[in-house]
């Protein structure tokens, strides 16, 4: 069964139907791209998956439940962890303090009980401590363990949202534009973090980027959406070539003969290889 | 002065009166809470305390003991005195903190509002309770629904509507505008050469002015009754401030008509935890304002006067 | 799990500092006198000092404070609510207690219980109305609530005993006033224990986050109302305590005592303490409440230049500074005073002396800026 079916999900906000009978399915351990110029409603769309948005039409299910009535925090215990556009850490604790708070359903201790200092609770501490700085390790943080994210670079802070988001133990992680703010070598790299975070935690994942070579060299399935719907769906080279798809992007008449010095310098913004 | 005895509907009609003469300046507090409001997106606690300086200058320009000057230019150094506070704490509170969150600068202007009453506490403690020489007469011209209105509460009515008449046309008029309009897009303002930071002190100005008033009305001589003591707008058990909010929030915290209505409800409202209903529950006006602010807040937040929601 | 099945490497990180035989020896002695100016000096005990019963009240008075100050850090630091009528809490705590221990004839100790109990209750309630409120109304509420329960709550008779008061007597065995200091400092100890690991746990991080950040805390599964509404059971039951302490110091509560003005005050010695600074906060209420009842500027012999040269009363001197501290708080020096010492602080805790330390911004109790 699949991990992820949205199933005819659209929203309005004030007239405007921001997401429109959207339909998206994640497999097992697969990677999905979700590619579409700005305001296309990708993290609309997460947002309805995540729970932050209700939707006015349409069901989102995980698994076997289904979660559209959800509230957020019920959502991730259930497995789904999510990154945000513009980092979703607690800025003003450190890097290590990110990561124990990112531990909160895997504490193994009540709240109360950690409030009256338990002896039970200082041994988890250290539990949750070591974990945290296994990851820390992994996403080479151990020099910044001890730094306030608000004073990090933004690179730093990408990949320790990464971890943040892994140390909760996720089967589902809902990625939005981890590539942003990077080059194409960066973008690369990623493509590889994301690939050996796929094998070593066997999760699955669907991101959103910009980056289409990221996203098609990585992904499994991609969708591509416009103005709230689905433009086109498909292995990566298919939807990349799709005419709507490079009509969207490239904003031009696809049956107009192609100006190759043009496309070839969009290409090379977008980080193509020419 | 409800009498207990009297009939529901004699009480009524009493609580009403009463009501309407307390909620204007519960009017006035809040018309100056909004323009703060739009200006500067403060929740202005000092407010009161622009009554409460006001009072207390007059006092001291008026008083044989200190100043003894003619009661009129007292009061005109009183609401010059307010002024100058609201200016003040515009220039030395509000602008440095212009980019802190605000309940950061809620905090601030509660400051404010402390220092002036820790001021007052300093200065005229001793006796507490001061109150004006008696200027009008006892007399009352009018006899509404069984209650005799006295001058002073006939002047407290006239001053409140010719406010609102200045006021509509002042926000008719080109100054009026740009302040509605330095309020809502300040920085569209700016390039269309409108001076926000003095637009911004020109309302902290008008602001202490209506709060300056709230105050000398609050505490004019009514028959020889009518005192005050360090601050008496703010605290207290006849404290105007909440009650001021209160109406402010009632009229959907942007709508200066909304303002006005909001202050004569909440006066009457109150009131009506005068009558010998409530007469078993201690404090039944405080209960019955917390009631109204608890009420409109959950289930109306966007105030009773305003069609669209509020942010 | 993965995470742990994934091959570690030994690797070998910095160094961590570690002070030297001489550091040791500093911080250890000024450990010492701070211990014995706590425990020792005000309770006149291995102490050359003669301390009067007068002064270890104005000490108890203090720590009373520090308690109440902790309180509306967690509500105001931790969790980013703004509490302009915790008098209230407060009072409820100190009538709750008076009134189990005179009308119900129990014990102290089931006083100080209840004060608790009803303070969490109470700030509960009130946090339910919070999670439906932006910051600025909600402050309204807790205002107008503040002047609600000393208009009403506190003139019911039966409860408070009208002018008159009720009697709270103290403890059997703490009766006099240098015992009872020594019984607040313990519970001070208590509710500083129970802060301290709160905040080192699950509850408090997920405070921190959700106060900054409630999406991203909410998306790592922290239920953020569930939460908020704990943050008031914990400062309420800290307010509670705190007036139970108060109301026991007093020996008798009167609702004169829980006016608005209070409200203010203590808003006040919790920022300018230094929002989130256990220490901070503790020293800013010990210091405005030696302030008010003079005992400070005794030991400043500063009493003459306010009392005569400004002929201002000692009883308003917080009223007038306090004030002046919060604006210099909040422009230039938001970390209050617990930015001020964290140099020391860090230090004393074994650490190299950073004059930087505790840096801080801006005073922050909630984002919101529009």
């Amino acid at each position: 069964m699949s991990v992820l079916e949205v199933t005819n999900l659209s929203i309005t906000f004030g007239g405007v139907r921001a997401l429109n009978e959207v339909s998206m399915r994640v497999s097992e351990w697969e990677i999905v791209g979700i590619i579409g110029p700005n305001g296309a409603g990708k993290t609309t769309l997460f947002n309805c998956v995540t729970g932050f948005y209700a939707p006015t039409a349409g069901r989102v299910r995980y698994r076997h439940h289904d979660i559209t009535d959800m509230p957020v925090h019920r959502r991730a215990a259930l497995g789904i962890g999510r990154t945000f556009q513009n980092v979703g850490l607690v800025k003003g604790s450190t890097a290590l303090e990110n990561l124990l708070t990112a531990q909160h359903l895997e504490v193994g201790y009540d709240t109360l009980a950690g409030m009256f200092g338990v002896p039970k609770s200082f041994a988890e501490e250290e539990k949750l401590r070591r974990r945290a700085g296994m990851l820390l390790e992994m996403l080479r943080l151990e020099d910044v363990a001890g730094e306030r994210a608000a004073d990090l670079p933004y690179g730093v802070l990408k990949r320790l949202e990464i971890a943040t988001v892994l140390a909760a133990d996720p089967d589902l992680l809902l990625l939005d534009e981890p590539g942003s703010g990077m080059g194409p070598e960066e973008a690369h790299a990623l493509g590889d973090t994301l690939l050996e975070i796929r094998a070593e935690f066997g999760v699955t994942i669907v991101m959103i980027d910009h980056h289409v070579p990221l996203v098609t060299r990585v992904s499994d399935y991609v969708y591509c959406l416009n103005f709230g719907e689905v433009l086109a769906e498909g292995p990566p080279d298919v939807v990349r070539n799709h005419p709507e798809v490079v009509r969207a992007y490239l904003g031009e008449d696809p049956d107009a003969p192609i100006n190759e010095a043009e496309m070839e310098a969009t290409l090379a913004e977008a980080g193509e290889p020419v | 002065m409800i009498v207990a005895a009297a009939p529901l509907s004699e009480q009524l009609g009493n609580a009403l009166v009463i009501g309407v003469i307390t909620g204007a300046v519960y009017s006035l507090l809040a018309v100056g809470i909004v323009l703060v409001y739009k200006a500067s997106g403060v929740f202005n606690f000092a407010q009161g305390e622009f009554g409460t300086v006001a009072v207390y200058l007059a006092y001291v320009a008026s008083d044989g003991n200190y100043w003894g000057l003619p009661f009129g230019i007292a009061l005109v150094i009183g609401l010059a005195g307010a002024v100058a506070l609201g200016l003040l704490t515009e220039r030395l509170v509000i602008r440095p903190l212009f980019d802190a969150p605000r309940v950061t600068l809620l905090v601030a202007t509660a400051g404010v509002a402390l220092f002036a009453i820790g001021v007052q506490f300093w200065r005229f403690n001793d006796p507490a309770i001061r109150s004006f020489p008696a200027i009008f007469k006892e007399s009352a011209r009018i006899t509404v629904l069984g209650i005799r209105i006295s001058d002073q509460r006939i002047l407290i009515l006239l001053v409140l509507a010719a406010l609102a008449v200045v006021l509509v046309a002042f926000f008719r008029s080109p100054l009026g505008l740009a302040v509605l309009a330095a309020s809502q897009e300040p920085v569209a303002s700016e390039l269309v050469g409108v001076s926000v930071r003095k637009i911004s002190s020109l309302t902290w100005a008008l602001a202490a002015l209506f709060g300056g008033l709230a105050g000398i009305l609050q505490a004019a001589p009514n028959g020889g009754i009518g005192s005050f003591q360090p601050g008496f707008l703010t605290f207290g058990g006849n404290g105007a401030l909440i009650p001021g909010f209160t109406a402010a929030v009632l009229g959907g915290m942007g709508s200066l008509p909304g303002a006005v209505g909001g202050g004569l409800i909440i006066g009457v409202v109150e009131a009506l935890g005068g009558l010998s209903l409530f007469e078993e529950v201690p404090g039944a006006r405080s209960v019955m304002v917390f009631g109204i602010l608890l009420l409109v807040l959950l289930v109306r937040p966007q105030g009773l006067f305003v069609r669209r929601a509020a942010h | 799990m993965a995470i742990e099945e994934a091959a570690v490497p030994e690797t070998t990180t910095k160094r961590a500092f570690v002070p030297t035989p001489r550091g040791w020896v500093a911080r250890g002695a000024v450990w010492a006198a701070i211990a014995w100016f706590v425990l020792c000096y005000p309770g006149n005990f291995l102490s050359p000092f003669e301390v009067r019963s007068l002064e270890a009240d104005a000490a108890t008075q203090a720590i009373v404070f520090a308690v109440i100050a902790l309180s509306l850090n967690v509500l105001i630091g931790y969790a980013g609510q703004i509490s302009l009528g915790h008098q209230a809490f407060v009072g409820f705590g100190s009538f709750s207690s008076a009134y189990v221990v005179t009308d119900l004839e129990q014990e102290f100790w089931m006083g100080l219980v209840v004060a608790a109990l009803v303070g969490a209750i109470q700030a509960v309630v009130l946090g339910a109305v919070a999670l439906r409120l932006s910051g600025l109304y909600f402050a309204l509420i807790t205002l107008s609530y503040g002047v609600m329960a000393e208009e009403s709550i506190f003139n019911i008779e039966s409860f408070t005993g009208g002018d008159a008061g009720k009697d709270a007597p103290r403890p059997i065995g703490f009766e006099s006033n240098y015992r009872y200091y020594y019984l607040c400092l313990g519970i001070l100890a208590v509710v500083l224990w129970i802060d301290w690991r709160m905040m080192r746990t699950k509850g408090g991080r997920a405070l921190l986050a959700l106060r900054e950040n409630p999406r991203v805390a909410a998306s790592l599964g922290i239920n953020v109302k569930a939460f908020t509404l704990l943050a008031f059971a914990v400062g309420g039951a800290f307010a509670g305590i705190g007036g139970s302490l108060l109301a026991h110091r007093d020996l008798t509560v009167v609702r004169v005592n829980f006016e608005f003005r209070l409200a203010l005050v203590f808003v006040l010695m919790t920022v300018v303490g230094g929002l989130r600074s256990r220490s901070g906060v503790v020293l800013g209420a010990a210091f405005f409440a030696l302030l008010g009842n003079g005992k400070l500027l005794d030991l400043l012999h500063l009493g003459w230049f306010f009392e005569d040269k400004l002929s201002l009363p000692i009883d308003f001197v917080p009223l007038v500074v306090g004030p002046l501290l919060l604006l210099l708080t909040l422009t230039m020096y938001p970390g209050g005073i617990g930015q001020q010492i964290a140099p020391v602080r860090e230090w004393l805790l074994g650490k190299r002396f950073d004059r930087h330390a505790g840096k801080v911004k801006e005073v922050q109790i909630t984002d919101v800026r529009a």
